[in-house]
């Protein structure tokens, strides 16, 4: 059973990024500041396949639509990676081991 | 019989409109393909829409069970936020699977619901995929660099866009009709050119392909189509529509005439829909009836519909959930596709609603309710049918089902937006849903120039199995449409029912799934660089 931290959440998204990037038009480096929408120019459409992508990458389900719901509620205008990694690090109850401050 | 099977979707397919336009030498082949072959109405299930049609069609059962009840559903049984459906909302296995599990090969083109990719003997290129991660979603997924290859490939093309998803229900400018007709025509070509490189290549014993511009072409431009709807005296504007929506089933048909042409003598060729089609000629506001009633209370910042055209709200279904005052609200509809309505019951994902021992009387009344309604113009009853969860869902998915479903007097979605007026005829008519879409075949030992009693969704895939000379599972809920057969060829070969489907694993591993410690190493070394890890 491998311990799922944000290091390795980190490692796995990062994973499910290069393997599609290839066909993108985004050429930058994706770091934990990069804006899916402003940055990497995905659409509503991308986020949702995105999520599948990271559960069956993990093998469950993540309540995806609430907090994409709430952050829209909330005005939010862009996901940032960070946000994503927060966001299954809270979900997949990892531990705190490489968390940066 | 046959091994070799070709299934050639129709989304919104109907012979309101596919039979004039064989009539006027529009679709020439398909008129020679029917009278060598049979026809018959396919009836859809309830609703009659595009994910509930296509995944009864290609598992035979109903959507009670295998759990598609909409583009929508609740995020969990007990969450009022809803997502889009994928492939893991299946709950019972398809033919793709089927036909894998015994030996034999599929390929699979543009079908929904087909991503997160299942495993698969063949070949898939989903629909409904979105164009930077359609790579991802192929399988095997080395055939993405394959179809690269094939003449006239664009990915934007050949993918799912939201916003054009949108306008085919929502409407949009004349000034892009042009536009989005040739672009169903290239989408249907690429996807042709994507058929005719794997039939080449490496030819299945199951080759199915589904052509969605009828339905979007449809839904935009009925008034062009529909020969009861074309303008008697068009202007120049409206007679280039129309030809352009022509030539978009002219071209069709020439796809679906190659195609066959293919397959050869020997395949058995099916033509199916997953509902068909019909006018739209107003707009009805559940919700906005919903709080008139008392039933629904508008959270501050709802927007209110106030176009012309009628908005049905297909845009704001993703934050419907707060566009409501839960804690006054004790029944909503909840999405345009679904024409369900939700009754809130406290404890069942809201914490204020209706005491659950009312819920029978409430849902009661709703019914009565609904089916008094009348158009205050014409006193005409507005909703033409009314069906109970357990009458429509019944299955072991009923739970995630609206409480009530709807059929409109015109056939038409529910808007669900808030509205000062419940009722606004639409000012040009557009094309929506009905229940009877079509079913088409030829081949060896089937029936030539036949017109079928309707048939049913759910009997295509005992049907496809039968031809393909498999044992039909015996837990399916639809029959094989023995009348399209010669008596010979029953004879023969009598169907054979056999063990039962599998369910479907939410999550199955794949191969490529394992992981690469050396990788992951190197991914990690990389990410140090990148400051994501200390």
């Amino acid at each position: 059973m491998v311990e799922v931290t944000r290091e390795r959440i980190v490692a796995d998204l990062e994973k499910i990024f290069n393997e599609t990037m290839g066909d993108w038009e985004y050429s930058g480096e994706i770091t934990p500041e990069t804006r899916l929408f402003a940055d990497l120019g995905l659409e509503s459409i991308d986020i949702v396949a995105l999520g599948g992508a990271i559960e069956g990458h993990y093998r469950r389900n993540f309540p995806f639509a609430q907090w994409l719901g709430q952050m829209r509620d909330q005005q939010v205008d862009d996901i940032r990676v960070k946000d994503v990694i927060q966001f299954l690090h809270d979900n997949l109850g990892g531990s705190s081991v490489g968390e940066r401050q | 019989m046959t091994e070799r099977v070709v299934l050639l979707g129709l989304d919104g397919g109907t012979f309101s409109t596919l039979d004039p336009l064989m009539e006027e030498g529009v679709m020439p082949f398909l008129k020679e393909f029917l009278a060598s072959g049979v026809r018959g109405e396919l009836l859809s299930v309830i609703p009659p829409l595009t994910p509930p049609g296509w995944a009864s069609l290609v598992t035979g059962r109903t959507p009670g069970n295998h759990g598609v009840l909409d583009f929508f559903r609740f995020e969990s049984p007990d969450s009022r936020y809803i997502r889009l459906v994928n492939s893991r909302d299946v709950k019972c296995e398809t033919i793709w699977s089927i036909i894998s599990r015994q030996g034999l090969k599929a390929t699979v083109l543009n079908f929904p619901l087909m991503t997160p990719p299942r495993p698969i003997s063949g070949y898939a290129v989903p629909g409904w995929a979105p164009w930077r991660y359609l790579r991802r979603l192929c399988s095997p997924r080395e055939l993405y660099d394959k179809i690269k290859t094939v003449p006239g490939f664009n990915v934007q093309d050949l993918a799912m866009d939201l916003e054009l998803e949108g306008k085919a229900i929502e409407g949009s400018s004349k000034e892009e009709y042009e536009d989005w007709i040739r672009l169903h025509i290239r989408r249907e070509k690429q996807w042709f050119e994507i058929l005719r490189y794997l039939m080449q290549e490496d030819p299945c014993n199951l080759t199915a392909v589904l052509f969605d511009g009828v339905d979007k072409l449809q839904h935009l431009l009925w008034r062009f189509i529909d020969p009861a709807y074309v303008p008697a005296h068009p202007s120049a504007w409206e007679q280039r529509i129309r030809d352009l929506c022509l030539d978009y089933f002219r071209q069709l048909d020439g796809l679906i005439a190659e195609t066959v042409a293919m397959a050869g003598p020997e395949a058995s060729v099916f033509l199916a829909s997953d509902h068909g089609f019909g006018p739209s000629t107003e707009v009805f506001y559940l919700n906005a009836w919903l709080h008139r009633q008392g039933y629904l209370e508008w959270a501050t910042k709802a927007p209110e519909d106030t176009s012309a055209v009628g908005k049905l709200g297909l845009d704001m279904t993703s934050r419907w959930s707060f566009m409501v005052d839960w804690s006054r609200t004790t029944a909503y509809g909840l999405t345009p596709s679904s024409n369900g309505l939700h009754i809130a019951v406290a404890g069942r994902r809201v914490q204020r609603g209706i005491d659950p021992k009312e819920y029978e009387r409430v849902r009661s009344i709703l019914m009565d309710q609904l089916g008094q309604l009348t158009d205050p113009a014409t006193g005409g009853r507005v909703v033409s049918q009314i069906w109970t969860r357990e009458e429509a869902f019944a299955g072991t998915q009923m739970e995630m089902a609206p409480d009530l479903t709807l059929s409109l007097r015109d056939g038409g979605f529910v808007s669900i937006l808030k509205s000062d007026v419940v009722l606004k005829p639409r000012p040009e008519v557009v094309g929506t849903h009905r229940p009877e879409g079509v079913f088409m075949a030829k081949g060896p030992g089937i029936r030539q120039g036949l017109s079928l009693p309707a048939l049913s969704l759910t009997d295509v895939a005992p049907t496809l199995l039968y031809t393909l000379g498999l044992p039909v599972p015996r837990d399916l809920e639809g029959r094989v449409a023995e009348q399209i057969f010669e008596s010979a060829s029953l004879h023969r070969r009598p169907i054979d029912v056999g063990e039962p489907t599998q369910v479907p694993e939410a999550f199955p591993q794949w191969p490529d799934h394992r992981e690469d410690q050396e990788g992951e190493a190197r991914v990690l070394e990389r990410l140090k660089q990148l400051g994501y890890v200390e």
